[in-house]
């Protein structure tokens, strides 16, 4: 069985939701990276488009904002790292709030666990008073990795057809 | 999209004569009027005399392969429809019912027989013709409804699969406007046939339109400085990370519009495509002088007067990836004074297998998007720029920007007589400016000719 430091899996999951914000707030990619990822790590922020209710699903299955495996993620958290990256030199200042977190699914033999989750990022630029927000549904599979959780797999959901935000250069 | 304190309306300073002509007095000194940049007057005056009067990009037919699919697109901030109608053709209708203007195509995308009005009911077929008028009878006896259809951009035409329109119903003809840069078009969309890959990136950016379009007319000169963090890490084309030998072309004179080709001699390189792409490619619709440049180009970038630009980039997302060719086609369309839209869409030889289209799209989404670690850093830049052209003192000191690179005693940039393209044709291309000078004359042009 799943040996947590929590009281329940949601809240366990909820921890490494945490813990990741705060590093990706705090900015330490390469952290992120090294200890919050599998290898096989497959990331994904499909573009979305404004259609009839009738659609099935207003989400691309071939166009993203990202579409990410361990070693273009960590071409990334390397390139943002340099002293050249002038979109986040000086940085931009982002804050994740993440809510709304629950057990889609779980697979004890596997070590895995799909959990979704709001996400809403507040993110300001120099002298911005007022924020770019982004706004979406995260969907994650985490696997327990040496008694802790790792990001397997995850499907940003945008709200937005068009992006507020200049550039993506963090990591949703 | 944060309002920051560049974002803000004002009204304007000195009129825009004034401004027109301090532009037309600094391009003679080979520089650009900075305001134009950040301007109300300006802006009204582009959507008018650029946007809606020269042969403006619309969508490529791939996107709407079957009858009745549609996009949502602009021509400058105008609505319209691009569609594929029950005959086949395509039409670029304006999206406003003719009874009271609401809009009748409420989705960005989809397939429809028909456009129904949601407010009182007409409906319009997808041609555009209106078939519809709910108690016609009792209400609108009179009403000729062919003369009611869906409004029709004046000028559609198409280009390798690249569909333009016109609002002007004087404009000349698109091949015409295209004029001898359809020499240069040939290598990316005859040689092969390309389609756009699902849909486009669409975000906003806190900068002139016109910004981007200068940049991508051939300003080569900021790859070394802007992009050294993306370089670093050892991405992009292997010409820009100097593991090639290459020479760089700077075309202008070629009807406005303007090119930036790498060479690499005596390679098979064609954009960094491997041999089973290659093998898909029809040759024989290039004359041999055209064929012979695009095996041997690396890098190719460009833009179509107005805001149509592309990057045609051999390269990867990772240095641990192989180099694959990744066409980027990009339009920056005008929000406001100082703000833009950025539409981007990723294309790929058609014939080539499925695995290697999605690389393909995976390096353009690495490389030039929303996300793409060459883009981000332009952006970073380029938004800064509004704020100081909105400045009361850059009317003050009649702020310019340079474009005066390669001008003069020592300086590398040349013209290649030898070059079998038409334009005029500078090797050491990322050293002269004249890419973008051809793109400020021509707006100088267009913002002031009689009409
Ligand atoms: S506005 Fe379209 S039917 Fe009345
Ligand atoms: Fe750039």
């Amino acid at each position: 069985m799943w040996e947590l430091e929590a009281n329940s899996l949601r809240e366990s999951c909820e921890n490494f939701l945490y813990r990741e914000a705060q590093l990706l707030d705090d900015r330490d990619l390469l952290e992120w990276h090294e200890t919050l990822i599998t290898d096989d790590v497959e990331y994904r922020v499909p573009v979305r488009t404004t259609k009839e209710r009738s659609a099935e699903t207003e989400f691309s299955e071939e166009s993203f904002h990202m579409i990410e495996d361990w070693g273009s993620l960590k071409v990334r958290v390397e390139r943002m790292e340099n002293d050249f990256a002038w979109s986040e030199d000086p940085p931009s200042r982002n804050r994740r709030f993440v809510s709304n977190v629950r057990v889609a699914d779980e697979d004890p033999d596997a070590g895995e666990v799909s959990i979704r989750s709001n996400l809403l990022v507040h993110r300001l630029r120099a002298n911005d008073t007022e924020p770019d927000l982004l706004s979406a549904e995260r969907r994650d599979t985490l696997r327990r990795v040496d008694g802790s959780w790792r990001l397997a797999d995850r499907t940003v959901l945008l709200d937005h057809t068009v992006v507020g935000t200049p550039s993506l250069s963090i990591i949703l | 999209m944060a309002q920051n304190r560049t974002g803000d309306a004002r009204g304007s300073r000195a009129p825009i004569e004034s401004k027109l002509e301090r532009m037309g007095d600094a391009l003679e000194q080979g520089e650009a009027l900075l305001e134009i940049l950040h301007d109300d007057d300006v802006f009204e005056r582009e959507l008018e005399r650029i946007f809606a009067t020269n042969w403006v990009y619309v969508g490529h037919e791939s996107e709407i392969p079957e009858e009745g699919d549609y996009r949502q697109r602009y021509i400058g901030k105008d609505p319209f429809i691009f569609v594929r109608d029950e005959n086949g053709e395509v039409q670029v209708l304006w999206d406003s019912c003719r009874h009271r203007g609401a809009k009748v195509c409420r989705a960005e995308k989809g397939n429809t027989t028909h456009f129904r009005c949601p407010y009182h009911g007409w409906t319009y077929r997808n041609t555009g013709e209106l078939i519809g008028v709910p108690r016609k009878g009792d209400g609108f006896p009179e009403l000729d409804v062919e003369e009611k259809g869906l409004h029709a951009a004046p000028n559609v035409d198409s280009y390798n699969g690249l569909v333009f329109a016109s609002l002007d119903p004087d404009a000349p003809d698109l091949e015409t406007y295209l004029g001898p840069s359809k020499w240069y078009l040939d290598l990316y969309f005859e040689l092969a046939d390309m389609e756009v890959i699902g849909d486009p990136h669409r975000w906003e950016i806190d900068t002139d339109w016109k910004t981007p379009a200068e940049n991508f007319y051939g300003d080569n000169y900021h790859v070394p400085m802007g992009h050294k963090s993306a370089i670093d890490v050892g991405i992009g084309s292997e010409t820009a990370k100097g593991e090639k030998e290459s020479e760089l072309y700077a075309i202008s004179e070629v009807g406005g519009h303007a090119f930036s080709i790498y060479q690499i001699p005596d390679e098979d390189f064609f954009w960094g495509h491997p041999p089973e792409v290659i093998e898909t490619f029809h040759p024989d619709r290039l004359t041999d002088d055209q064929y012979r440049v695009a095996r041997q180009s690396g890098v190719s970038l460009g833009t179509i007067f107005p805001n149509l630009s592309f990057i045609y980039l051999g390269g990867s997302d990772d240095p641990d990836k192989d180099t694959v060719g990744t066409f980027c086609l990009r339009q920056w369309q005008p929000i406001e004074p100082g703000k833009m839209e950025a539409w981007n869409w990723i294309m790929v030889p058609k014939d080539a297998p499925q695995e290697y289209k999605d690389r393909v799209y995976e390096v353009g989404v690495g490389t030039f998007s929303l996300s793409g670690n060459f883009e981000v850093d332009d952006i970073g830049i380029w938004d800064g720029i509004p704020e100081a052209a909105d400045s009361v003192f850059a009317e003050r000191v009649n702020a310019t920007t340079v474009f005066s690179m390669g001008r003069g005693e020592g300086t590398v940039a040349e013209v290649d007589e030898s070059w079998p393209g038409p334009g005029t044709v500078y090797r050491e291309g990322g050293m002269t400016d004249e890419n973008q000078l051809e793109f400020y004359r021509k707006w100088h042009r267009t913002m002031t000719e009689d009409r």
